[in-house]
C-alpha cells in the first residue's frame, strides 16, 4: 500500500477519534494537535490496528517521529 | 468498538455544576497510572463525582505511604487507590519449599500491603480501595501449577485470598483477579504495554479497573438499594396465571424454560436472605396470584419471603407509592424488575425515583440483567442484613396484633419491649457506619462518616456516641439507632440523631432523649442544642425537638437549632426496659 492511500485511511480513523477536525499529512505529529495525548495515543493505536489488521511490535511505534513514518510503519506491517 | 477518548466526550455530556465539595483522589501503585487516572476521572464525572487527583510516581507508593512528608500526604486526599504490582509479588524460594513455608510468605505479602494501607489511614485519616493482584496467563509448569503455592500462579491466588480475608472493615479490596478472570486473563493482560509504558494491563482492562473503581467510590455516597419489587406473570413463571391457570404456568425442572424461572426464584430468595426486600408489584388477580405462592410445588419464594405483596388492576406507580408506604423506605430505594417495557416506561414517568431493569423475553438471562446495574452490591454484610426480612415479617405481625388491641398504652406494655444503650463498640462500626450511609427519613443531621472517620470518633474526649438496640416479643429489631454528640463547653450538641423507621411509635426516641439528657448531665453540661438540617426526606423528624419542649433559636431554611436546658427536661416513663446504659459496663 502507498503512504497516499494508507494516509486516506487514517483520515478515516482520526474523524472517528478526534473531537477537532485533524487532516492527516505526512509532516503531523503529536505536538501538533492538542487532544493528542498519552490517551489518545493508546486510543489511535487501537484503531489504527483494528482498521488496517496490522499488529506493532514492541516499542515500533514511538519510532516513528510524524504521521508520515507511522504510515510507512503501517504499510511494512501490511506486506507480509 | 470502544475508544478511551469516546469517554471523554460521554464525560463532557455529563458535566454539570456541582455543589459537591470535589473527591480528592489520590492513585498510587506499583505501574504507570497514566492514563487510568484519566479515565477514572471521566467515569466518575459521569456518575456525577467530581475529582482532583494525585498521581504517584511509577512503582513508588511504598516511600510515598512511609515518607510522611511526601506529596502524598500534602495533597490531603480523601480516598487512597492502591494498586500494586502483580508482577513483583512473588515466591522467592523454591517451587518444592514446604506448603506452610510458601503460605507463610503468602501471608507476609498480603500483611505488607495490609500495613501500608493502615499506615496511610492513620496518617492521613482517608479512606483506602487497596486492590489485589491479577493473575498471569503463562501457559508454563502447567499442571503443576496448582500442586504448589510457589508458582506466581498460585501463589499471587494464595496473597489475594490473605488480602481479603485479613482486610479490616475500613480498607476496601478491589477485586482486580475477579475483573481480570472475568474479561479473560490473555485479554486483560498486554506484555507490549507493560514493555513500552508500564501500563497495568491492556486497554479494555484499564477500562474495567476504571469502572469497577468508579462503582467502588460512587457506592461509599450513595448505598445499596434496598427494596426490589417484582412483576409475576413472565417474570417469576412462564406464562399468564389468570389465562394458563397453576397447571399451565412454566415453573419449576420439567422444562429449561421452568427451570431458569426457578433459577431466577432461587436468586431473589438470595437476595432476600441478604437484606434486600422483596415485593411483588403486579397487574393480576389477588386470589390467583395469591394461590401458586401457596400451592405451586416448584415454587421457590414463598409469601413470607415478601415484605410486600400489591396484585391488583391499580396502575404499578400508585402501588409503588402504597409499598413504600407500608415500608417506611422511600422510592428512591426501589428496583422495579418487569418484563414488559412498557411497565417500565410508565414507572420512569410516574414514579422516576425507582429505578426500572428490564428483565426482557428470555428468563436464562434475568439473573444477569439484574446484576448489571450492581443495585444490591453491599459494603458490608452484617447481621442485620441477614436478620432484615424476618424483621418485616415480625413488623407485620405486630402490625396486626396492634389492630386487636385498641389501647396504645396496653399495646406497648404487651410487647414486653427491652432496650440496650451502648456506648459505640468497634465491633458494631460496620452496622453503624450503615445506618449513617443508609438512613433517610428518620435522620436528623444526614452527616455521612465513614468507617474510618467514626472510629477516629471513638478517641476523642470530646465526643460522646452511643447506640440502642431494641427487642420484643416478637424478635429483635438490632441495632436500630445512632447518635453522636459533642460537649461544645457547656452546650451538649447533637452532632447525629438517625433511627430506623421500623421502630417509629414505639417509643424509642422517648429513651434516646432520657439518655441525651442524662448523659449531658453526668458530662456536666447546662444545655441541649439538636441540629435539624432539612432535606427532600427527612420531613418527619422537622418537629421533634419542639415536641420534646426544645426552643428554636436558628431557623434559616438550610439549618434551624433548638436548645433546651438540662434542668428542666422532663424525663419520659415509657414501656421499655432498659437493661444497659452508655458508658456503663454490664
Amino acid at each position: 500500500m502507498k503512504q497516499a492511500e494508507v494516509l486516506a485511511k487514517l483520515q478515516e480513523v482520526f474523524d472517528g477519534i478526534f473531537l477537532e477536525k485533524v487532516v492527516a499529512k505526512p509532516d503531523l505529529s503529536a505536538a501538533d494537535v492538542e487532544e493528542w495525548d498519552s490517551l489518545m495515543q493508546i486510543s489511535l493505536v487501537i484503531a489504527v490496528e483494528q482498521k488496517f489488521r496490522v499488529r506493532f511490535r514492541v516499542g515500533e511505534v514511538e519510532t516513528a517521529r510524524n504521521l508520515g513514518e507511522f504510515a510507512d510503519l503501517i504499510a511494512k506491517r501490511i506486506e507480509p | 468498538m470502544f475508544f478511551l477518548s469516546t469517554l471523554r466526550k460521554k464525560a463532557k455530556l455529563h458535566t454539570t455544576e456541582s455543589v459537591q465539595p470535589r473527591l480528592r483522589l489520590a492513585l498510587i501503585g506499583g505501574y504507570n497510572l497514566y492514563p487510568l487516572h484519566e479515565l477514572v476521572e471521566h467515569l466518575l464525572a459521569i456518575r456525577g463525582i467530581e475529582s482532583e487527583r494525585f498521581l504517584g510516581e511509577y512503582d513508588n507508593f511504598v516511600s510515598e505511604i512511609l515518607d510522611g512528608s511526601s506529596p502524598l500526604y500534602a495533597f490531603k486526599p480523601d480516598l487512597a487507590f492502591i494498586l500494586p504490582n502483580a508482577r513483583h509479588c512473588r515466591f522467592s524460594g523454591s517451587l518444592l519449599d514446604a506448603v506452610e513455608r510458601q503460605r507463610e510468605a503468602a501471608v507476609g505479602a498480603a500483611e505488607h500491603l495490609l500495613n501500608l494501607a493502615q499506615t496511610f489511614i492513620e496518617r492521613s485519616g482517608a479512606a483506602v480501595i487497596l486492590a489485589n493482584l491479577a493473575l498471569p496467563d503463562d501457559l508454563d509448569l502447567g499442571s503443576f501449577r496448582s500442586r504448589t503455592l510457589g508458582a506466581d500462579w498460585s501463589f499471587r491466588k494464595a496473597i489475594n485470598l490473605e488480602l481479603g480475608l485479613r482486610a479490616p472493615a475500613e480498607v476496601q479490596i478491589c477485586d482486580v483477579e475477579f475483573l481480570s478472570a472475568r474479561r479473560g486473563i490473555a485479554a486483560a493482560e498486554d506484555a507490549r504495554s507493560w514493555y513500552e509504558s508500564k501500563q497495568p494491563g491492556s486497554p479494555d482492562f484499564l477500562v474495567d479497573v476504571a469502572q469497577e473503581l468508579s462503582h467502588l467510590v460512587a457506592s461509599r455516597k450513595q448505598g445499596p438499594k434496598k427494596v426490589l419489587v417484582l412483576d409475576l406473570d413472565h417474570t417469576l413463571w412462564g406464562g399468564v396465571i389468570a389465562e394458563d391457570g397453576i397447571e399451565g404456568i412454566e415453573l419449576g425442572d420439567s422444562s429449561p424454560r421452568g427451570e431458569a424461572f426457578k433459577a431466577f426464584q432461587k436468586y431473589l430468595l438470595a437476595l432476600s436472605e441478604r437484606g434486600v426486600l422483596l415485593a411483588v408489584c403486579s397487574k393480576n388477580d389477588h386470589a390467583r396470584a395469591i394461590e401458586v405462592f401457596e400451592k405451586h410445588p416448584e415454587m421457590v419464594l414463598r409469601l413470607e419471603h415478601f415484605a410486600a405483596f400489591k396484585a391488583n388492576w391499580d396502575p404499578k406507580s400508585d402501588n409503588l407509592q402504597r409499598i413504600a408506604d407500608e415500608l417506611r423506605v422511600g422510592v428512591d430505594s426501589f428496583i422495579f424488575a418487569d418484563d414488559n417495557p412498557a411497565e417500565i416506561e410508565i414507572v420512569r414517568q410516574f414514579q422516576p425515583q425507582v429505578e426500572g431493569v428490564l428483565l426482557g423475553p428470555d428468563p436464562a438471562e434475568f439473573i444477569d440483567r439484574l446484576q448489571a446495574g450492581r443495585y444490591f452490591e453491599p459494603r458490608n454484610v452484617t447481621e442485620e442484613d441477614l436478620e432484615r426480612t424476618a424483621q418485616y415479617r415480625q413488623e407485620r405481625r405486630r402490625t396486626e396484633f396492634a389492630a386487636s388491641v385498641t389501647d396504645m398504652p396496653a399495646y406497648l406494655a404487651s410487647l414486653e419491649m427491652r432496650g440496650t444503650i451502648k456506648e459505640f463498640d468497634p465491633l458494631d462500626l460496620p452496622r453503624i457506619a450503615q445506618l449513617i450511609a443508609r438512613s433517610n427519613q428518620f435522620n436528623l443531621t444526614t452527616v455521612r462518616r465513614s468507617e474510618t472517620e467514626i472510629r477516629g470518633l471513638l478517641k476523642r474526649p470530646d465526643y460522646l456516641c452511643f447506640t440502642m438496640r431494641i427487642e420484643d416479643r416478637f424478635g429483635d429489631s438490632g441495632l436500630i439507632s445512632v447518635v453522636i454528640a459533642k460537649i461544645e463547653g457547656s452546650v451538649f450538641v447533637l452532632d447525629t440523631w438517625l433511627m430506623s423507621c421500623r421502630v417509629l411509635k414505639r417509643q424509642v426516641e422517648d429513651e434516646i432523649m432520657n439518655e441525651i439528657f442524662r448523659l449531658a448531665e453526668v458530662a456536666g453540661c447546662a444545655k441541649v442544642r439538636g441540629i435539624y438540617l432539612p432535606t427532600a426526606k427527612n420531613g418527619i423528624v422537622a418537629g421533634i425537638y419542639e415536641e420534646f419542649g426544645f426552643v428554636r433559636t436558628e431557623d434559616s431554611a438550610a439549618r434551624k437549632e433548638f436548645e433546651l436546658e438540662v434542668g428542666k427536661y422532663q424525663m419520659r416513663s415509657t414501656k421499655i426496659r432498659v437493661t444497659r446504659r452508655a458508658y456503663e459496663a454490664g
